[in-house]
């Protein structure tokens, strides 16, 4: 068994980086960990509506659940402004299905699969990456490839042993607990978030509207005593609705990895923290990421040329294309973490008696002279 | 610490916050290394509240 291309990891990440790798001609092996694609889901769903055209991917409509044209977000103290700003549309995902279905497209295009499959370790001969070494039905198993990429999620084991990441502080990640909801009264076209210290520390709670009265619901907490789950079931029990699905996970909420190759491997996806700190998404960045993965892999293999030097070109391109908007959501995230409950109150009577869809930025400089202290740190982080 | 394998999700939070790396998830199992510090990291960031432990000075 030799492949050109392992990738370890089968959900969004590993599924679009081997299908690129294999539409350039590579033979590749995707690893996948679990017994089937898609499963357990730690996602809540939801991409912009520009996903979907940075796919390049026709996806079959059963995988959209809900279209989504804005979102309710509500204060502490209950309040709630409408926003139906373009920046909000976009859909709510059958995220296993999505998975399930970029495998799909990936097998199509070549790809060998290889399920219930660990990754062990990494087959290093000086300094150079050359496989991978995984126990699949009992057996350890040796496979070299040319180029293996890291796509085995926030807990990436790739990573660490390549010592590409190093691991998270408790404050980096924000810790996710999800229910899929049935009987519950929302809108399908708005997504909901709560805010508050007392709902959700550190984070948000989300409601994702998947149709006909079903809905993600899920919160994430950062650095808390009390686990996520405590503050679901807590947020939840103001519902009459019935849990049909629970999801649990965290995700990485300070910006990417400092180095995303190395000979012979590259890392992308939540395995390189290649995720939106403000929001907590990930499927957008990891389609536009990992796809350069796939094809700047196949590119090195082409030209005989596995060097780190060759695939850092992986990085600048990646880089080029989320950076800027990855350490803008980054200060934003900083700016919300000042946020107490009384400026979030004031923020959202703020937003209900202006127009802030048209909002220029001075009006958002005069609004923040309201807020002392977050004055003081737009002008440090600004 | 103490992991209730009975409340874990399987997500994985805890294996990336170990500083010692000392954790492995595979598909349903963590497979725990010797040699904890008990930092507490991992309680932190536990979604479902399964890792409990004494807790350390410094948080």
């Amino acid at each position: 068994m030799k492949y050109d291309i392992v990738v370890v990891g089968g959900r969004v990440s590993g599924s679009i980086a081997s299908l690129y790798a294999s539409k350039n001609d590579m033979n590749v092996l995707m690893i996948e960990k679990h017994q089937e694609i898609g499963t357990p889901v730690q996602c809540a769903g939801g991409v912009s509506k520009s996903f979907l055209d940075t796919l390049e991917i026709k996806l079959s409509p059963d995988i959209i659940c809900s279209k989504i044209k804005g979102a309710k977000l509500h204060s502490p103290q209950g309040d709630y402004f409408t926003s139906t700003n373009e920046i909000l549309h976009g859909y709510i995902l059958e995220r296993k299905m999505l998975d399930k279905s970029l495998a799909m497209k990936s097998a199509e295009a070549g790809t060998d699969i290889m399920l219930k499959t660990h990754v062990k370790d990494l087959i290093i001969n000086k300094g150079r990456v050359e496989g991978v070494i995984a126990r699949n039905q009992g057996k350890l198993i040796e496979i070299p490839a040319q180029v293996v990429i890291g796509a085995d999620g926030i807990e990436s084991q790739i990573a660490r042993i390549a010592q590409l990441n190093h691991g998270y502080e408790p404050i980096d990640l924000v810790s996710c607990a999800q229910y899929e909801m049935v009987g519950l009264d929302v809108e399908s076209s708005m997504m909901e978030f709560f805010f508050g210290s007392k709902i959700a520390p550190g984070g948000y709670v989300w409601i994702f509207p998947k149709g006909e009265q079903r809905a993600n619901v899920g919160v994430g907490v950062r650095n808390t005593e009390k686990a996520a789950i405590h503050y679901l079931e807590k947020f939840i029990s103001r519902f009459n609705a019935t849990k049909i699905e629970l999801n649990v996970g965290a995700v990485p909420v300070c910006g990417p990895s400092n180095k995303t190759y190395g000979n012979g491997i590259l890392i992308t996806g939540d395995a390189a923290g290649q995720v939106d700190p403000i929001t907590g998404g990930g499927i957008h960045l990891a389609s536009i990421c990992s796809k350069l993965a796939g094809e700047i892999a196949a590119e090195a293999i082409k030209n005989e040329d596995l060097s780190a030097d060759y695939l850092q070109q992986y990085e600048q391109e990646w880089q080029q294309k989320i950076s800027k908007n990855l350490e803008r959501s980054f200060k934003y995230r900083q700016i919300f973490d000042k946020l107490n409950d009384q400026d979030l109150n004031k923020l959202i009577q703020f937003f209900n008696k202006n127009d802030v869809e048209s909002l220029s930025t001075l009006s958002l400089w005069k609004l923040a002279l309201g807020f002392p202290k977050l004055f003081k740190s737009l002008k440090n982080i600004l | 610490m103490i992991f209730e394998e009975e409340l874990c999700g399987y997500c994985g939070a805890c294996v990336t916050v170990c500083p010692l790396n000392l954790l492995q998830l595979f598909e349903f199992k963590i497979h725990k290394k010797h040699g904890c510090n008990t930092c507490q990291r991992c309680v932190r960031v536990c979604p479902m509240g399964a890792i409990k432990g004494e807790l350390a000075d410094e948080i």
